[in-house]
């Protein structure tokens, strides 16, 4: 074991950093404290990685402390190996955050990494709990700071892609809570772990509800077909750093529910909503990837392209196929890298272009070498190029889906073929051809700062293309007992 | 010697007789406020005091003096204190009488204290008319507005009208019983059949009308908005935190311990003012421009979500309720604080345009408060919102669980656009001037008990959740 908390002191010292903001950083020591926090959060979360034991499906780095005695309520944290890589991702995007915010942001700057940062807690504090109670608490304490980052420091149309945004959300959530409220009452506890033994006291006719309940606020957040129309709206208005947050880590919180809530304590309801449940995210797919090729604007044609590559992940994890969830889990991952990589590189052309229109762009690679080749990196990622990250992920879908239902499998096919399109497309009318008039004179190439920002998702994107197995290794063990003990009810 | 168990109800008495006997050699508001809180703390510490005896009731069994009342007690002397710092600023702004105002927040108070701690309808009466009179001038205590006069002049007139229900229903209680004690009413009821006596059934409607007036709850609530609106924002807040909190313990000690046999039909008439309450007052806050008025119809609206505990007619249930009471007290003195801070700027919504910008610290504050209000962790609104659905879940009662967290969706709407406004908007008036240090500390502890309610709700469950009578 380690020496100190690990789980708790990486989730609360974003917070603790938020609070140093708010009370002695001006605007100018805001971004150096925040920096400074972020990666001190990765530094104390690194015995995670180290000395996680691989082999073991069971919560590790486990913490328990009664937290509400009379209902017995405790706080408890733990990580298993699908929710490690996201507490990873999300300590390392919050870096890479306040990279693409370091000229960004030039109003009430205090603020703006103070709300970061507490959405770092929230997103660190949801994949470390252990407990129901707890996961919607972050869950909920999630809201309000990316609320007020697209809002305050968003595009012209932020305020009402904030409160849209607030609304979706929450409407979802307010009925998970009553959910959880309703699981409480039957079994006497929220602990996971002791949920998914009490299940049996739950009638399959409750289930059904319950997981309709869960399905709300998990559908919503992912987004699933026809409740993403908040997406587009927040991931256009926000801010760079909010769009990577959004794309990367707060998208994943939804699938990553119905593979700690529905699937291991509700089988039942699962088995209910299976079909239901591919029918929407065959849509996402298909119907995503024609939004996506009709969209004009570039980062409102990565919002949609998120909608149909997480229809890939809800459809592999309700293959429940062992190839489907595995796949499923990875392509969380990757999409987290790449589209926030994308989200990134689109900021940072916007920084210098002030336009987000593509017919605007057009010849970057002539004057911008460097953020055309990392660009054609990440595109040919999100498209699936073998060798390249997104591949895996998918093919392993594609193979859940096949082994489930043929058409299912077709359906996921024709989606990465119109995703290839789509990206390619968008690369060739930014980067290549002609220079557009518009852009001669403007120093468009990165500068180093940006460049590190995104190395390491690079790095990333590269290696887990060549060797997936590193990735796959951490949650193998968990998924494979999700699945032994969640499918047949 | 019974009088010893009105230490806290004297403490407080003595100190409005005091301040009205100097009220001529008062000219500084300090001196008012300081002997107020003064008396307020003095008299949270004797409700501690003589409680360490043992539980007991005196004068003929009339008055109690129980975990229960030193709870409510406490929270009382809370809100008076919080009240009476949050005024400092009106106060020097309206030429308002200062001895005067000190003296009816603490008679209100008084009155308030009476009533939590009976254990018979007429002294439970009394102590809320008390209240309710002192409530009434306090409304109208800025002579030289006019909607100050009508906004008192209104909640007179209903508030006289839903004190005759109230009498009415005791009166009728009375003559099916027999008696006006708690404990009489219920071994009187216990020898009738349940729900079999037409007259008992009036008798409980018209109780529970004339209590749900106190708590502003939908169809008794038309009061509220005028009377928060016209009244100055410390006395709105005092009004909504003390009046709910009050009308909620009469109610839980009213519902528990005398009408306790017709727990069906008394959780059909809760249930209904819950319901109603919430979804009348969430919808119609959406429309309010003013923001007193706004927050008028938010009390509406917590008035129904604190019910929820109630109707399951359960001791955990009562408790759920009134830990609600308990973290609604702050988070709602604590919301008129930030409005009675801002001067004339807090009145209305679009005041608070750009407020993040001018005043970040205040705004931070605000933001809190309104999530607290929503319902949204790790705030004690989340807290007490979680217990009192919870209850109504264990009470069978899904439905209006789910519509009660449907309308708090609803309410994040209007609660959240004045978030939207503060941060996300550019200011339109010069940023307002600092306010005095005692309402900075008002705030701050109203501030705090919302974060520690929310971050450790087991921490102070000593203290939210009281003995059941």
């Amino acid at each position: 074991m380690t020496a100190y908390p690990v789980l708790t002191a990486a989730t609360f010292l974003p917070l603790l950093g938020a609070a140093l903001i708010l009370l002695f950083g001006g605007d100018r020591l805001a971004r150096w404290i925040a920096l400074a926090t972020t990666l001190a959060t990765l530094a104390v979360s690194a015995p995670l990685y180290a000395c996680f034991d691989k082999a073991s499906s069971a919560l590790q780095f486990v913490e328990s402390r009664d937290w509400i005695p009379s209902l017995n309520i405790a706080y408890g944290m733990g990580v298993d190996g699908i929710s490690l890589p996201f507490i990873f991702l999300a300590s390392l995007l919050s870096v890479l955050c306040i990279g693409a915010s370091w000229t960004a942001i030039q109003t009430r700057a205090g603020e703006f990494y103070a709300a970061l940062l507490v959405a770092e807690t929230a997103m660190i504090g949801l994949f470390a709990a252990s407990n129901l109670f707890l996961f919607f608490v972050f869950w909920e304490l999630m809201l309000v700071p990316i609320f007020l980052l697209i809002g305050v420091w968003g595009g012209p149309g932020r305020v009402y892609a904030a409160v849209k945004f607030l609304i979706f959300t929450l409407s979802g959530s307010v009925l998970m809570l009553v959910g959880a409220i309703a699981i409480y009452r039957t079994c006497g506890t929220l602990d996971f772990r002791a949920l998914a033994l009490a299940r049996s006291s739950l009638e399959p006719a409750q289930q059904a509800w319950l997981f309709a309940a869960f399905l709300a606020a998990f559908a919503v957040k992912v987004p699933m077909f026809p409740v993403h129309t908040w997406l587009p709206d927040a991931h256009t208005e926000a801010p760079t750093a909010g769009s990577v947050i959004l794309a990367g880590i707060l998208l994943k919180m939804g699938a990553y529910g119905f593979l700690r809530v529905s699937i291991p304590i509700l089988p039942h309801g699962v088995q209910l909503f299976l079909k239901p449940m591919w029918i929407v995210s065959a849509a996402a797919i298909v119907y995503g990837a024609y939004v996506t090729l009709a969209q004009t604007d570039v980062k409102r044609l990565i919002a949609f392209s998120s909608i149909s590559h997480m229809g890939f992940v809800t459809l592999g994890i309700f293959t429940l196929k062992r190839s489907g969830v595995e796949g499923a889990v990875l392509q969380m991952i990757n999409h987290a890298i790449v589209s926030a990589a994308l989200f990134l590189c689109v900021g940072m052309i916007y920084e210098r272009t002030h336009t987000r229109e593509i017919k605007d762009y057009g010849g970057v690679a002539r004057a911008a070498p460097v953020y055309s080749t990392l660009l054609a990196l990440f595109c040919l990622a999100a498209a699936g190029t073998p060798g390249l990250n997104s591949f895996v992920g998918e093919f392993l879908i594609i193979g859940g889906a096949f082994e489930t239902q043929a058409w299912l499998g077709a359906m996921a096919v024709w989606g990465v073929a119109l995703g290839t399109t789509y990206i390619i497309w968008l690369y060739y009318r930014v980067a290549m051809g002609e220079m557009n008039p518009g852009l001669v004179g403007l120093k468009l190439e990165l500068n180093a700062r940006e460049v590190a920002t995104l190395a390491p998702l690079a790095l990333l994107a590269v290696s887990l293309g060549l060797y997936p197995e590193y990735a796959l290794s951490y949650f193998r063990a968990s998924v494979g007992q999700l699945l032994a003990a969640g499918v047949t009810p | 010697m019974s009088l010893a168990l009105l230490v806290p109800e004297l403490i407080l008495a003595g100190m409005a007789l005091a301040l009205i006997l100097a009220a001529r050699r008062i000219q500084q508001t300090p001196v008012a406020v300081a002997g107020t809180v003064l008396a307020a703390m003095a008299a949270a510490l004797a409700s501690v005091w003589v409680l360490s005896g043992g539980a007991r009731a005196g004068f003929e069994g009339m008055i109690a003096l129980d975990g229960y009342s030193q709870f409510f007690k406490v929270l009382i002397s809370a809100t008076l204190a919080l009240a009476a710092l949050l005024s400092v600023r009106n106060l020097d702004a309206e030429h308002v009488p200062r001895a005067e105002y000190h003296a009816l927040l603490l008679l209100a108070s008084t009155g308030m204290m009476l009533a939590v701690s009976s254990r018979d309808l007429l002294p439970l009466y009394l102590g809320l008319e008390l209240m309710t009179l002192c409530a009434y001038i306090l409304v109208g205590i800025r002579v030289e507005r006019q909607e100050s006069n009508e906004a008192a002049i209104k909640y007179f007139l209903l508030g006289s009208f839903a004190s005759a229900v109230l009498i009415y229903g005791i009166s009728l209680t009375y003559a099916v019983t027999g008696t006006t004690d708690f404990a009489g009413i219920a071994s009187a009821l216990s020898k009738h059949g349940t729900g079999s006596n037409l007259l008992l059934l009036v008798a409980i409607g018209l109780v529970a009308a004339g209590l749900a007036f106190k708590i502003a709850a939908v169809p008794m609530h038309a009061w509220a908005p005028d009377a928060y609106q016209g009244a100055s924002a410390p006395v709105a807040g005092f009004l909504a935190a003390g009046s709910k909190a009050v009308g909620l313990a009469a109610l839980g000690r009213v519902c528990l311990a005398a009408y306790g046999s017709e727990a069906r039909v008394l959780s059909v008439v809760l249930a209904g003012l819950a319901g109603l309450s919430i979804v009348v007052g969430s919808i119609i806050a959406l429309s309010q421009t003013d923001m007193k008025r706004l927050l008028a119809y938010s009390s509406i609206a917590h008035a129904g979500y604190a019910l929820l505990g109630l109707i399951a007619g359960t001791g955990d249930g009562a408790s759920a309720t009134m830990t609600y009471a308990f973290y609604y007290v702050f988070m709602t003195l604590g919301t008129f604080g930030v409005v009675a801070a801002l001067g004339e700027r807090g009145e209305t919504l679009d005041g608070y345009r750009g407020l993040a910008a001018q005043r970040p610290g205040i705004a931070l504050l605000m933001l809190l408060f309104l999530m607290s209000l929503t319902g949204i962790p790790p705030t004690a609104g989340f807290a007490a919102k979680f217990f009192v659905i919870l209850s109504a879940v264990r009470a069978g009662h899904i439905a209006l669980a789910v519509l009660a967290v449907a309308c708090s969706v609803v309410s994040a709407f209007f609660y959240m656009r004045v978030a939207v406004l503060m941060y996300m908007n550019a200011p339109r008036e010069p940023a307002p001037s600092r306010f005095p240090a005692a309402m900075s500390a008002a705030l701050a502890v109203a501030a705090l008990v919302t974060l520690i309610g929310g971050i450790s709700p087991g921490s102070l469950a000593r203290w939210a959740a009281p003995p059941i009578p």
